[in-house]
């Protein structure tokens, strides 16, 4: 399937199930409410868009997919953000820990697995960060010890995505000795109904609950949920992270351009400076720029890496930027209004606060930049 | 170009470059056959060399050639180009006069088009002595441009219609390359500099204030870059526009993060940061300064209410 063929296609396959697809209207919801009702909204959108073969390509069919470029996922996720479909929040997902799947689980278990991601049936998790674990991934604790067939996992997780509606989880382990950094990391596929598996969602600033607590009591997984080899997990964070800062970044600043369009289109005359726009705009068109090349790298096969620390920079600074000028240009509906439109500008431009914080800071992409773009050496 | 023949030119453009400035580079390009290239596939031509020229800190008639194509006035045939920050045509009609008030740079020789609005934009070529020619120095003497005035009788020529807003966009397009050239160059410096420099007991290439600058140095020149490259895939001129818009901001700010981290080296002139320093000021505000250019496109958005489609995969 080309990319030509595949956009007429869904565009037209959108357009035609448009009643369909659309979210329910969320007026009267907030809080946790209003994630359920995009936790929902984004099982239906994959379950249609996967029957009607769309969510299958640009996947293996190894692992329900229909085969074809990665672009073609690259385009289906900027339509369903850019019209509205799904939250981009709870969409990437798909597109961080399927592809880490398919590269490191064993093959009966990946193509087990993703096609229930794929189909909307799951939602699955990603457990790396911990509380003494922010910046300095490698420093972990959260232990693993194999005995007999099984493993059995002690610790917490923090800042974990969705987990309370997960029904899998890709956890990062200490398997190693405390000390043992990037060398003792092993990485397990978590059944979350398995006993001594406590959620705790986090109230957040922007009244969404993306994010939970996850603690691990004695927890018992079977050997073959092992992803990759045994101490062996840092590859598989570090190539999880560029999959984290290609597909789902595209998407996301495919949302961005649509919420710049609705601001433009709601700001009363003479609200915002026009080199303040033209600012948020040029850094918008750079990071689609980049991103978009980033996507033609990915399909054309070649391993993503650090680089993508920059595409991840650059979608962050457009998107303070983008919502920075939201609450210049539409102060009443940001601060004030309480119908759905005012609470999803403020949901979303609280969230835009942590867009340079999650996912790896300013901070630390930079570090990455000196380190392995720049070739500066050491920093200590 | 194929990719092997790409590699070849790139090679020979790069010595040349290397070698060369000013009119021994333009003669150094015909040999190459760079005209021809622009005309065939201006697309490598002017990528590879304005981010060579800049990158060397040398100078070419490049430019000229690039807006005299666009305007279709034929090879060897120097451009006026508006006064700095500007990008309205130079030449304005009084009754039957034509006043001129711009800039010229490269080869003279071949004549000098200027481009005038009637009720479209109209070029003719004027001898170089019809011209009040005035050689520049400023901040950037080895730049060479000329400030050009002129008052002329319009029935001396005959004008032909030019296209002067793809002109604008082509030379911004290149102007964006020069000064992404001038960039990787400037980090480049400040780079080597931060890993030699010791200061308690360490290179200095180890402060986290340091990299950090280095780093957005990066980040900002790779912004521009992809905007560049994304220029030529761009229907309208806008992608032109913000190419160059970025590209100028970019400049002023990895011109700053540079002189920062190479210290007093880098107030010299026994190192070569400052020639890169002084071309890029210049660069930026021609054909728009990144800072008028960003307000521009801000002003475009508030004015239509929309976000134009922007580069679909």
């Amino acid at each position: 399937m080309e990319l030509a063929a595949f956009r007429s296609a869904l565009d037209g396959w959108l357009d035609e199930h448009a009643d369909e697809l659309t979210p329910a209207d969320p007026v009267e919801l907030s809080g946790p409410a209003v994630l359920d009702a995009h936790m929902a909204q984004l099982a239906k959108v994959k379950n249609l868009a996967y029957g009607a073969g769309f969510m299958r390509w640009g996947w293996p069919e190894r692992v329900g997919g229909l085969g074809g470029s990665s672009i073609l996922r690259a385009y289906l996720g900027e339509a369903l953000t850019g019209r509205g479909l799904v939250e981009p929040g709870v969409y990437c997902m798909t597109e961080v820990l399927a592809p880490t799947m398919i590269d490191y689980a064993p093959a009966g278990l990946a193509g087990a697995m993703v096609p229930r991601l794929l189909r909307g049936d799951e939602t699955w998790c990603q457990g790396f960060s911990e509380p003494g674990t922010g910046s300095n991934l490698a420093a972990l604790q959260c232990r693993a010890a194999l005995t007999d067939g099984t493993w059995r996992v002690n610790g917490q997780k923090v800042w974990t995505s969705f987990a309370q509606y997960a029904d899998r989880c890709i956890l990062l382990t200490r398997t190693g000795a405390p000390d043992s950094a990037h060398r003792g990391i092993t990485a397990l596929f978590i059944d979350m109904d398995t006993p001594g598996i406590t959620v705790r969602p986090l109230e957040t600033m922007n009244g969404i609950p993306e994010f939970s607590e996850v603690f691990f009591d004695d927890v018992a997984v079977p050997a073959e949920r092992t992803l990759g080899e045994v101490d062996q997990g840092w590859a598989i964070a570090m190539g999880l992270l560029p999959y984290e800062r290609s597909t789902a970044l595209w998407h996301r600043g495919a949302f961005l351009r649509q919420r710049l369009r609705e601001l433009l289109t709601d700001v009363s005359d003479g609200q915002l400076a026009a080199e303040a726009v033209g600012t948020a705009f040029a850094q918008l068109y750079a990071f689609r720029a980049r991103s978009r090349q980033t996507q033609y790298r990915m399909a054309a096969g070649e391993t993503l890496a650090a680089e993508t620390s920059i595409d991840k920079v650059l979608l962050a600074t457009a998107e303070q930027s983008v919502f920075d000028l939201a609450a210049e240009g539409l102060p009443e509906q940001v601060l004030l209004d309480d119908d759905d439109v005012g609470q999803a500008w403020r949901t979303e431009y609280l969230y835009s606060r942590a867009a340079t914080i999650y996912g790896g800071t300013g901070e630390i992409q930079r570090n990455v930049i000196a380190r392995r773009l720049l070739d500066l050496g050491p920093d200590r | 170009m194929d990719t092997h023949d790409r590699k070849l030119f790139a090679q020979s453009l790069r010595q040349a470059s290397e070698q060369h400035t000013g009119a021994a580079l333009d003669a150094a390009l015909d040999d190459l056959g760079w005209s021809d290239a622009l005309a065939g596939d201006a697309r490598d031509a002017v990528c590879l060399l304005f981010e060579l020229q800049g990158a060397g800190n040398v100078t070419s008639s490049a430019l000229q050639s690039v807006l005299a194509q666009a305007l279709g006035v034929g090879p060897g045939v120097g451009v006026v180009l508006p006064p700095l920050g500007k990008w309205h045509s130079p030449g304005v009609l009084a009754g039957e006069q034509l006043l001129v008030q711009g800039l010229a740079m490269g080869a003279l020789t071949g004549g000098l088009a200027v481009v005038w609005e009637s009720k479209e934009p109209m070029v003719a070529v004027v001898p170089a002595d019809d011209l009040n020619l005035r050689s520049l120095s400023g901040i950037d003497p080895a730049l060479g441009l000329v400030h050009v005035t002129a008052n002329l009788p319009l029935h001396a020529f005959s004008p032909a219609p030019a296209n002067w807003p793809a002109a604008i966009a082509t030379g911004r397009v290149a102007l964006a390359y020069e000064l992404i050239g001038a960039c990787r160059s400037m980090l480049s410096l400040a780079r080597e500099h931060a890993l030699q420099r010791v200061q308690f007991g360490r290179p200095i290439s180890g402060f986290q204030a340091v990299r950090h600058r280095l780093a957005d140095s990066l980040l900002a020149i790779e912004a521009a870059q992809a905007c560049a490259d994304a220029a030529w895939d761009e229907p309208g001129t806008m992608g032109a526009t913000v190419a160059k818009a970025v590209a100028g901001t970019t400049a002023r700010t990895v011109g700053k993060h540079a002189q920062q981290v190479l210290g007093g080296m880098g107030y010299t002139t026994d190192h070569p940061l400052h020639q890169y320093v002084r071309r890029v000021l210049v660069l930026d505000q021609l054909l728009g300064a990144g800072s008028v250019l960003t307000r521009e496109i801000g002003a475009e958005l508030l004015r239509t209410r929309d976000v134009p489609e922007m580069l679909p995969l």
